[in-house]
């Protein structure tokens, strides 16, 4: 019974004692090499704000809205930007090559994931920041369009557009990492169907002015104006002072 | 072979083709239309008897550049009858000026009009341009005579009218336009965008050289375009007086937010171009105005105060999201007090709270913290807001106390430049506010 367990113990010990002599020196070298990423990210960070401070291109993000899609405080400063990116970049890196260090099947199918998904990534990810601009741009469009014009709950209607939008731009994106294709492919094409009717709704709602300005146009021909007639224009609207 | 014939752009070839025939004028009168069929005639004949009355030793054009009207607009500009010798009271005969119709193509709009009208008077070589609007009540050939002598005679590049209107009349006017192109450029152009102008051939030319007639200019944003060029380049510019204004109402299909938009819009573009010009002027000096002044009556135009006030309230509760990109804090702190104060009690929207927000927009047009568009667009519920207050305001004023008011506003634009100067260069979204409203008041001996 001792002799068993005695047996016993002595292979899960030798079985730890190989596992840790395999893993402690890939440990220690992912951890040299997250070590060196992390101060890489961090040197690299500090010289990107340094070498681009106030550099034209906060004029450009400020001036084509980026700025402030990103940052809606409209703190963001294009040095800031770039030495964060570049800063996830070598974290992320430094995390990759660790782990493939490991050179395990584990660890391997992780880095290549990763590797074989980055350029997925990456578009995906332009593709929902355009996604963003554009849903902000619009609804912010259809928000004082509809204010100005007295159309009711303004901003419900401009919420409805930044939704449809951002929906669409993550449908685009989760096509592009080819997740969840065909749920988000029904359901897009149950919006589509509600945004034509909208598009209907507000092409019909276009066209009933214009056929008021047609029926404006041929009244104002067919009275000429007598000062009677001045009298009974029709009231006031919000802009006769213009 | 047939002859080709390459038009400038603006000019169609069936333009192209009458100037042609008439080869050359003195003067070109131009009235850009939209159905505007009921009163274009008497527009037509007041200036064919000023050019006949007052300039019958010079060839003269009018011409009508439409923007596809369906109520015979045209029609009524080539048969207006004008052979009625009592409208002349003149003993000798006088030669009948051209009349010409033609629709313009382009961006629809007042802009794209004149630049037809430009065109051809261009083409004529005409020694001045003038042109009126179509939906003239109140338009006299005198008119004709103000706008025209004194480029002849006295050597000016750009006559802008000087009217009376009803103390709620002209509301872009009193409350942005002439305030802010006074402050900014130094020259105080009563109506900038009156809408009738004489111009020289030497101005028209100008004008024509440019490249943005694709932009607001080719809309509402035409006018002051016109004025603030004519300012900021150094042409002489001066004002005559013409009596009242009478017009039809605006076309109530059309949106009159939009005109909002194009005319700041315009003023906002033109400030980025003319940067340096209106940073080096301080102050402001008076314009020449021509013209024997006398008091007439003048409709009054009726308003929905209640209304606009809503609107103004309404905007700050939709807008929330938008105004603080373009307001400075302080600037939106006094605007949200404003906004929520009780709805039953009148609105009053204090003089240097307006040119804050005036001045926040104008660096948020140059700073674009939102598209441009937009926030030309969330302007018009403050506007609105601003209106209501001055019609509050003005309510038990006369007409001279309203002038007086007016005048008040410009001095503080004026006082609150240097604070607009700093914004402007500052990259920063946060900055010192252009006055402060309380110092400001007491500077100009205004009590909000």
């Amino acid at each position: 019974m001792t002799e068993t367990f005695g047996r016993v113990m002595g292979s899960v010990l030798e079985r730890l004692q190989e596992q840790v002599v395999a893993l402690v020196p890939p440990t220690l070298a992912g951890a040299v090499i997250l070590l060196v990423a992390y101060l890489l990210a961090t040197s690299s960070r500090w010289l990107i704000i340094r070498v681009f401070k106030g550099l034209a291109l906060d004029k450009f993000l400020r001036q084509s809205g980026l700025a402030f899609i990103i940052d809606p405080s409209g703190h963001l400063r294009a040095a800031r930007a770039a030495a964060g990116a570049a800063y996830w970049g070598f974290v992320i890196a430094g995390i990759l090559t660790a782990l493939s260090v490991f050179n395990t099947q584990l660890t391997t199918q992780i880095v290549q994931g990763v590797i074989f998904l980055l350029p997925n990534l990456v578009l995906a990810g332009a593709i929902l920041l355009a996604g963003t601009w554009l849903s902000q741009y619009l609804a912010r469009s259809a928000l004082v369009w509809a204010v100005n014009e007295g159309i009711p709950y303004p901003r419900r209607l401009a919420a409805l557009v930044r939704v449809l939008l951002m929906f669409v731009a993550v449908v685009v994106a989760a096509d592009q990492l080819n997740f969840a294709r065909s749920v988000f492919l029904a359901a897009f094409i149950m919006i589509g169907g509600g945004l034509i009717l909208t598009v209907s709704l507000a092409a019909g709602l276009g066209a009933s002015r214009g056929f008021g300005r047609f029926l404006a146009g041929r009244q104002d021909h067919s009275n000429p104006v007598t000062p009677e007639h001045r009298n009974d224009d029709p009231p006031a609207s919000l802009w006769s002072h213009i | 072979m047939r002859d080709e014939v390459v038009s400038p752009p603006g000019l169609s070839p069936e333009a192209w083709k009458a100037s042609e025939y008439v080869r050359q004028a003195d003067i070109v009168v131009g009235i850009p239309s939209y159905n505007n069929g009921r009163t274009i005639a008497h527009v037509v004949r007041a200036v064919h008897v000023g050019l006949a009355k007052y300039f019958p030793q010079l060839t003269a054009v009018i011409v009508n550049s439409d923007g596809g009207s369906t109520d015979r607009t045209r029609e009524a500009v080539l048969s207006a009858h004008i052979d009625d010798p009592h409208l002349l009271l003149l003993s000798t005969p006088t030669t009948a000026a051209h009349r010409l119709s033609f629709p313009y193509h382009g961006i629809p709009g007042k802009g794209s009009a004149f630049r037809l009208v430009f065109e051809i008077a261009a083409r004529l070589d005409a020694r001045v341009c003038a042109v009126v609007d179509a939906d003239l009540r109140s338009i006299s050939p005198e008119w004709v005579d103000q706008l025209i002598r004194p480029i002849l005679f006295a050597q000016y590049d750009l006559v802008t009218p000087f009217y009376q209107r009803h103390k709620y009349d002209g509301t872009i006017t009193n409350n942005i336009v002439y305030p802010l192109t006074r402050s900014l450029y130094g020259v105080s152009v009563r109506q900038p965008i009156g809408g009738e102008f004489g111009l020289s051939n030497r101005l028209f030319r100008r004008f024509l050289e440019r490249h943005d007639w694709e932009t607001d200019v080719a809309r509402y944003g035409i006018d002051i375009w016109m004025t603030t060029i004519a300012i900021a380049e150094g042409f002489r510019v001066c004002q005559s007086f013409l009596g009242a204004k009478l017009h039809d109402p605006k076309d109530p299909g059309a949106s009159l937010s939009d005109m909002l938009k194009q005319v700041v819009g315009s003023v906002f573009a033109l400030m980025l171009e003319y940067e340096d010009i209106w940073k080096a002027r301080v102050s402001s000096t008076p314009t020449e105005l021509f013209g024997f002044q006398f008091e007439v009556g003048v409709e009054p135009i009726p308003v929905r105060v209640d209304r606009m006030a809503g609107a103004f309230r309404q905007g700050y509760r939709d807008l929330e999201e938008i105004w603080p990109l373009a307001l400075r804090p302080s600037t939106f702190a006094a605007m949200r007090a404003l906004a929520t104060s009780p709805d039953d009690s009148p609105l009053f929207f204090p003089d240097p709270l307006w040119v804050d927000v005036i001045f926040d927009f104008a660096c948020a047009f140059k700073r674009q913290p939102v598209e441009r568009g937009n926030l030309l667009s969330a302007l018009a519920p403050l506007y609105l807001g601003r209106v209501a207050s001055a019609v509050n305001e003005m309510e038990k004023l006369s007409a001279p106390e309203v002038e007086t008011a007016i005048e008040r506003l410009c001095v503080l634009f004026e006082t609150a430049k240097p604070g607009l100067i700093a914004q402007w260069d500052d990259s920063q979204h946060e900055v010192q506010p252009a006055t402060s409203h309380a110092v400001l008041a007491e500077k100009v001996g205004c009590h909000d």
